[in-house]
């Protein structure tokens, strides 16, 4: 889709858009993106048009250095806000100057901007108007505030965090039970502060900055093909959702259009990696619930998957088989053919037993509920947010290539429970297995070894700086990439959203539920997020 | 239909590794080897092929391996990720709380520093710098079967430091 002209009928957000900044320069931001520059004092305007228009979904806050970002003498910065126009098929992506200390305060209208305001304090030191208290994201309370930036933009006078960060407070009756940051076996570092008078879930603190890398700071000055090494090991489990978004934000800044056989063989890849994530949280459901059997059956169920994913690309988690412009990788579909119904029969059996097995299901009803409500004020994507009744599915609404447009079923329950979130998983196996044997029986993907990437148009030097938005349906729900490549093609600035940054904003809510202490784990599991996705 | 869900017990690709594995824990330690993992930053890919270690594919347990939440319980410490500054108290306070003798196994391309290739002010670049490292697993992520391999390594190791302190009967002759 290219941006609207004038006369042509427009999407209702973006023409409520239009008429509350008339003056704001709109362009295409690639296929199916909408790029439109703000002055910074039409920022606030813009958002509130877009929360009363409905059908506009926050889906990213991020600052990065203003214009190119590569000039002398002080680069000012620019929010970046991305909306997703999901009856649209367009993403829209908002960009506003920001000139002093602070800039309008977002999350009063669009309450899914809060993280990203207090993350955006943590990176450039600058806040939102006002004098509502930031949470710690990122920042460590050991290290000096804020981190890595830009030279410039730390001579900005800014307030000690001090007097920024909302107070830890626990009253009364209440203590707070510290668990982690090391926590179980083979759990990723997490701190979790529960808040409790014995039994019940009161409250809950979540520290995710033991884990935080800076992957978007070590992303500047790499090649798109060195940062995509990268963005697949930012969250191992979400390689090919990441990965592709990122591939495909580089291809919408380039003009880089994959080989058809190469897009259906990384949609494969996607597909058999939500396979294997969603058998590894039936598996964790079962430990959670201590039923040893099924988790036995799952656990084996999901070495199964593994060792499919090895044999079909060589890779147990699918790394190194996205590549910008294509795959690095093909697709041994003989095996994939083979094994493939095999192993979702296997988990269509385990998943019916499960669901008949009272203590089992008993647990899982009325735990961790999230409502419709909730679940859009904060912005939640994927299965979290399929089970509290929201129909959003990235690969139905913002297709690309020879995707399953039109025709993909997407499940969704409206109970918002654990019980709900694990029914949406187990139909999202059926919809995945459809999906990979109609693009095998059409022969839709590239044989074995194969290696498929597009020619890069325009890649001589003096192209100058160009900056590509990109997404993915991944097995937790969307992903998105931002890029911004410098004339010599390397990486000047990056932006990964994996859906686990959207994700877990929404657990301590779903933890206040009416919980006990034994839900803590169930809870997570039906999450099934990564840290390592949120603590980039 | 074929049944997935009865996993051959001999596996030939798991079983020299896992034979020799379960000859070495139980003669040196009674069958009773415990492992406490700490994340320090990694993907969670490797947390996964940790935890599919005690799945029933590899089935650690009946090897005399098992799993302890308590560091003061562990004999063997796997550290995956790249050490990021944020859990190097973490890790430090958790390998100093583990008891004599004890080993470090650095699990996964991270903690070797084959990813986050230089310490910076939020990663070390690897693990080896946070704590002395017996063994490296390289693989990203190690497989299971590399783990188990690393595993043997680890006990090697481990094994060599218990035997000059080994307990001795009073009155018996040194041997």
């Amino acid at each position: 889709m290219t941006a609207p002209r004038d006369g042509a009928p427009q999407p209702a957000p973006l023409g409520a858009l239009r008429a509350a900044v008339p003056t704001a320069p709109c362009r295409s931001g690639g296929p199916g993106v909408v790029a439109v520059a703000l002055s910074g004092d039409q920022m606030e305007t813009a958002v509130h048009a877009l929360a009363l228009s409905g059908g506009a979904r926050l889906a990213d806050l991020f600052a990065l250095p203003a214009g190119d970002g590569l000039e002398a003498g002080g680069p000012e910065l620019a929010l970046h806000l991305v909306y997703a126009l999901d009856h649209d098929q367009t993403y829209c992506r908002l960009e506003a100057p920001v000139t002093g200390p602070e800039y309008a305060r977002l999350s009063d209208a669009a309450p899914a901007a809060f993280v990203e305001e207090c993350e955006i304090y943590e990176q450039w030191g600058i806040r939102p108007a006002g004098d509502k208290h930031l949470n710690r994201i990122f920042l460590s309370p050991l290290a000096a505030a804020p981190l890595r930036t830009a030279a410039p933009v730390t001579r900005r006078a800014r307030p000690g965090p001090g007097e920024v960060r909302a107070p830890h407070v626990v009253q009364g009756e209440a203590f707070e039970f510290p668990v982690g940051p090391v926590r179980g076996v083979a759990q990723e570092s997490l701190y979790l502060g529960l808040v409790t008078t014995g039994e019940e879930l009161l409250d809950a603190f979540l520290a995710f900055f033991h884990k935080h890398r800076g992957v978007e700071q070590q992303l500047r000055g790499r090649s798109p093909d060195g940062a995509l090494f990268l963005v697949e090991r930012t969250e191992g489990p979400g390689a090919v959702g990441n990965g592709l978004a990122f591939a495909r934000a580089v291809e919408a800044a380039t003009g880089m259009v994959p080989p058809v056989a190469a897009e259906a063989t990384r949609l494969v890849a996607l597909e058999l990696e939500r396979l294997y994530n969603h058998a590894a949280a039936t598996a964790a459901l079962c430990q959670a619930t201590g039923l040893g059997v099924g988790q036995a059956q799952a656990e084996i169920l999901l070495e199964e998957c593994l060792r499919l994913n090895a044999a079909a690309f060589g890779h147990r988690y699918l790394f190194n088989v996205v590549a910008v412009g294509g795959v690095r990788r093909g697709c041994d579909a003989a095996e994939l053919r083979r094994r493939l119904p095999v192993l979702c029969g296997e988990l269509r059996r385990v998943s019916g037993a499960l669901l008949a097995t009272n203590s089992h299901v008993d647990r899982l009803e009325a735990a961790g509920v999230l409502s419709e409500a909730a679940a859009r004020r904060l912005g939640l994507v994927g299965p979290v947010a399929r089970a509290s009744g929201l129909d959003l599915d990235t690969r139905r609404d913002h297709p690309t290539g020879p995707g399953p447009a039109g025709r993909l079923l997407v499940p969704t329950r409206s109970t918002g429970d654990v019980l709900g979130r694990l029914q949406v998983m187990l139909a999202e196996i059926d919809e995945t297995e459809r999906l990979i044997t109609d693009w095998l029986a059409a022969d839709a993907v590239l044989p074995a070894v194969a290696v498929a990437v597009a020619p890069v148009p325009g890649s001589e030097p003096g192209t100058g700086v160009r900056e590509g938005l990109g997404w993915a349906e991944s097995s937790r729900g969307e992903s998105l990439a931002f890029v911004r490549l410098g004339p010599d093609g390397r990486v000047v600035a990056a932006r990964q959203r994996p859906a686990a940054a959207r994700n877990w904003r929404a657990f301590d809510d779903a933890l206040r539920s009416r919980n006990v202490f034994t839900d803590v784990a169930i809870i997570e599991a039906s999450f099934w997020l990564t840290v390592a996705g949120y603590a980039r | 239909m074929t049944r997935l869900l009865t996993p051959s017990p001999s596996d030939p690709a798991v079983a020299p590794t896992a034979d020799q594995l379960r000859a070495q824990v139980g003669r040196l330690f009674g069958r009773s080897l415990y492992i406490r993992t700490v994340d320090t930053g990694s993907c969670a890919a490797c947390e996964s092929e940790i935890r599919l270690l005690a799945a029933p594919h590899y089935d650690l347990h009946r090897l005399g391996f098992f799993f302890t939440p308590a560091p003061r319980h562990a004999d063997l410490l796997m550290v995956t990720g790249p050490g990021t500054t944020g859990m190097a108290h973490a890790l430090r306070a958790t390998h100093a709380a583990m008891p004599d003798p004890k080993v470090v196994v650095a699990v996964g391309a991270c903690a070797l520093g084959g990813v986050y290739r230089q310490a910076d002010d939020l990663t070390h670049g690897g693990v080896t710098g946070l704590l002395p490292v017996d063994v490296l697993i390289p693989g990203c992520p190690p497989s299971p079967l590399a783990l188990l391999q690393g595993l043997l390594v680890a006990v090697g190791r481990l094994a060599e430091r218990i035997e000059p302190a080994r307990f001795r009967i009073e009155g018996a002759e040194a041997p």
